[in-house]
């Protein structure tokens, strides 16, 4: 099974999340080494400051000092940097002074002597549970001369450093999780709240019901992002409230045509049986009811076809049809009928193919053409014009008639629909016609319209074409 | 002639039997799958009338084990669904026609004596007689009385089918459908025209008469009206 995507939220509140976490533990980490940068300068300028006194005290040592005199003036040499210690030793490594309790040797023996002090000439070490800081220098002395170049070795514990570093650290770590905390909760809360609008929305879809098919969503009240999926929701709709009215007219449309005959058939049933009748009479009866049964039938049949076709069921078999030969065997069909009418056929064109079932596109033309038959007066001709090019194939069917109103027009292909109300059901079965015409050509990937002047009427079919 | 017809709507079964017993035919009802299964597997039929659309045993296995025990016995399948699909599965699985409810009887009939043609020997006649109207098959000439008649290709169809299935009911839908090719139903009332029309060229002036109309089903070529 597929997994479902995860939320929305989750996935914003993650990346997000995820950004300000790195931003912030980048900004602490910046914070801690910017603060050790200036802890470590702190150092150095201590013990630039104590090496400095230790020269001048050096150069200003008086000639022929005893030696103790010598040593005292070294350690006091350096005031007030009391964690500073150091350490003064000769080229052949006797101790000239170091700093009482400091264990300087091991350092000057690891690390090698530089020419000054700075951030990166410095060295660390531990000794005894103390950290320190330190470096080595050689230097000459005017004084001592004879012994050659001194070392001196300085150093200055910076355990109290460490140790405001360290809380600092904790002290950052806790505000960093806190605010990424923070942060997070936010931008849920902020996701949560954008996206009130589809919540807004989904609301207002589930009031949508069967009986209220005409309620649409108000794409201007609806942020930017929605306003398309607003559109496409009402768009769907428009579809939905269309095919749902067509069905529903479709079921009273079959309703009423159905009641017509059906009383019919009651009524006469009713009338006959008040009674006793002769042999011949209820024959008669029989007969007529037997006529209203079968327009009932073919009526079911029809409805039948175009809920099929509604519903996108009608599965054409395609073959190539030869259209002027399929119209030359309508007219030798339709002919003893039209003559008897006295309306004459014509056919006019080229020959031309298209890709269509036989049986179905046989069907229609005969539906047209029956229509265009029934409706041309006494002594006048229903003339067939078809033509084709590589893309598309065109039949006009224009009989000469009575105009079709215009504001019926573009309603006759609609099912049981009759420009006059008045008019005997009688004469034109069931107002199907048109409307399976329609359908068919609608399943073939053509299209029907029609036109009518004050003299004929014509029906155009393009399909696509065919080669032959 | 023995037909079986399997059909579960006690109204449809009660008349068809009545009517098909009516043209002269023995007929036996199964009112269900199983009966009708059982009944076409053991019993010597010469047609099958089957409604596929049956609550125990579907219409559909009785065909399939009717052609898997190598019977030929023709079969006419009913359904009430229009569906290309259903037409072909019943066709594929050996059904030799269908007809889709509603039916007219005489629709049904006219397939029926069809089906029940079709396994005899083809006549080759190329003459056909009926009282003193004579076709001549291969010049397609009609002569009554000894006269010739003009017809036109279409007219001269029509009238072979109706001299070939003298004394049978042909619907309107039929006669469309064999002399025209036109399956369906169409609103028009060209075949009473058609029919009419060659009434005047073969009937007129001459007896006994020889088409006749039967109201509400078709037209029907015999020497005696039957009704």
């Amino acid at each position: 099974m597929k997994r479902r995507p995860a939320s929305l939220a989750l996935r914003l509140t993650v990346s997000i999340g995820a950004v300000i976490t790195v931003v912030l533990l980048s900004f602490g980490w910046m914070i801690e080494r910017s603060i050790n940068n200036h802890f470590i300068q702190q150092d150095v300028d201590e013990l630039n400051a104590v090496v400095q006194a230790l020269k001048h005290t050096l150069a200003t040592v008086p000639a022929n000092e005893s030696p103790d005199a010598f040593r005292d003036r070294l350690a006091n040499a350096v005031s007030g940097h009391h964690n500073a210690q150091y350490r003064i030793s000769t080229p052949n490594g006797s101790v000239i002074y170091s700093t009482p309790g400091s264990d300087l040797a091991r350092f000057v023996r690891m690390a090698q002597p530089v020419e000054h002090i700075s951030i990166d000439t410095v060295g660390i070490w531990q000794d005894h549970g103390e950290t320190f800081r330190g470096a080595v220098l050689s230097m000459d002395s005017d004084i001592l001369r004879g012994i050659g170049p001194l070392t001196i070795a300085v150093a200055t514990g910076i355990n109290f450093h460490l140790h405001y570093l360290e809380s600092f650290r904790d002290y950052l770590r806790l505000i960093t999780v806190v605010a990424c905390l923070i942060a997070i909760l936010a931008t849920w809360f902020a996701v949560h709240r954008g996206h009130a609008p589809i919540r807004r929305i989904s609301h207002e879809i589930r009031r949508i019901r069967s009986d209220q098919m005409h309620i649409r969503l108000n794409s201007s009240a609806v942020p930017a992002e929605l306003v398309e999926l607003a559109t496409s929701f009402n768009g769907m709709l428009d579809r939905l409230e269309d095919v749902f009215k067509r069905l529903s007219d479709f079921s009273g449309d079959i309703a009423h045509e159905l009641r017509t005959p059906i009383t019919n058939i009651k009524t006469q049933t009713e009338v006959a049986l008040s009674q006793a009748r002769s042999v011949e009479q209820y024959r008669e009866i029989l007969y007529s009811n037997l006529e209203e049964y079968e327009r009932m039938a073919k009526m079911v049949g029809d409805m039948l076809f175009l809920a099929q076709a509604d519903n996108h069921l009608l599965k054409p078999e395609l073959v190539t049809i030869e259209l002027d030969a399929e119209l030359r065997t309508l007219f030798d069909y339709f002919g003893a009928w039209a003559e008897e009418r006295g309306v004459g056929l014509k056919l006019a064109g080229e020959r031309v193919c298209t890709l269509g079932d036989t049986l179905m596109i046989r069907r229609a033309l005969s539906n047209l053409l029956s229509n265009a038959i029934r409706y041309t007066p006494h002594g006048k001709t229903v003339s067939v014009h078809i033509e084709g090019n590589l893309e598309s194939v065109k039949i006009q069917i224009v009989n000469p008639g009575p105009q079709i109103p215009p504001q019926h027009l573009p309603h006759i292909f609609e099912r049981f629909y009759r420009p006059d109300a008045s008019r005997q059901r009688s004469s034109e079965g069931a107002g199907l016609g048109l409307a399976i015409a329609k359908s068919i050509f609608e399943a073939h990937g053509g299209r029907i319209t029609a036109t009518s002047t004050e003299q004929e009427t014509t029906f155009e079919v393009r399909m696509p074409a065919q080669m032959c | 002639m023995k037909l079986l017809l399997v059909e579960d709507e006690v109204k449809t079964g009660d008349y068809v039997k009545q009517g098909l017993t009516e043209s002269g035919f023995i007929v036996d009802l199964a009112r269900n799958g199983l009966d009708g299964h059982h009944l076409a597997l053991t019993g010597s039929y010469d047609l099958i009338i089957l409604d596929v659309m049956l609550p125990d045993v579907e219409g559909w296995r009785i065909v399939q084990a009717l052609r898997e025990a190598k019977s030929a016995t023709p079969v006419l399948f009913l359904t009430a669904r229009d569906s290309v699909e259903d037409r072909v599965k019943g066709l594929e699985l050996g059904a030799d026609d269908y007809l889709v409810k509603p039916f007219a009887f005489s629709e049904l009939l006219a397939r029926v004596r069809t089906l029940l043609r079709r396994g005899a020997a083809p006549v080759f006649n190329d003459q056909l007689q009926v009282a003193n109207l004579t076709l001549d098959i291969p010049r397609r000439r009609a002569q009554r009385d000894g006269v010739r008649i003009d017809l036109t290709n279409k007219e001269f169809a029509l009238l072979e089918l109706l001299v070939r299935r003298q004394s049978e009911v042909l619907p309107r839908s039929l006669i469309a459908s064999q002399v025209w090719d036109m399956n369906f139903d169409s609103d028009t009332n060209v075949i009473d025209v058609a029919i009419r029309r060659l009434r005047a060229k073969i009937d007129d002036g001459y007896e006994p008469k020889l088409i006749h109309t039967v109201r509400g089903m078709g037209y029907m070529l015999d020497v005696t009206p039957s009704a």
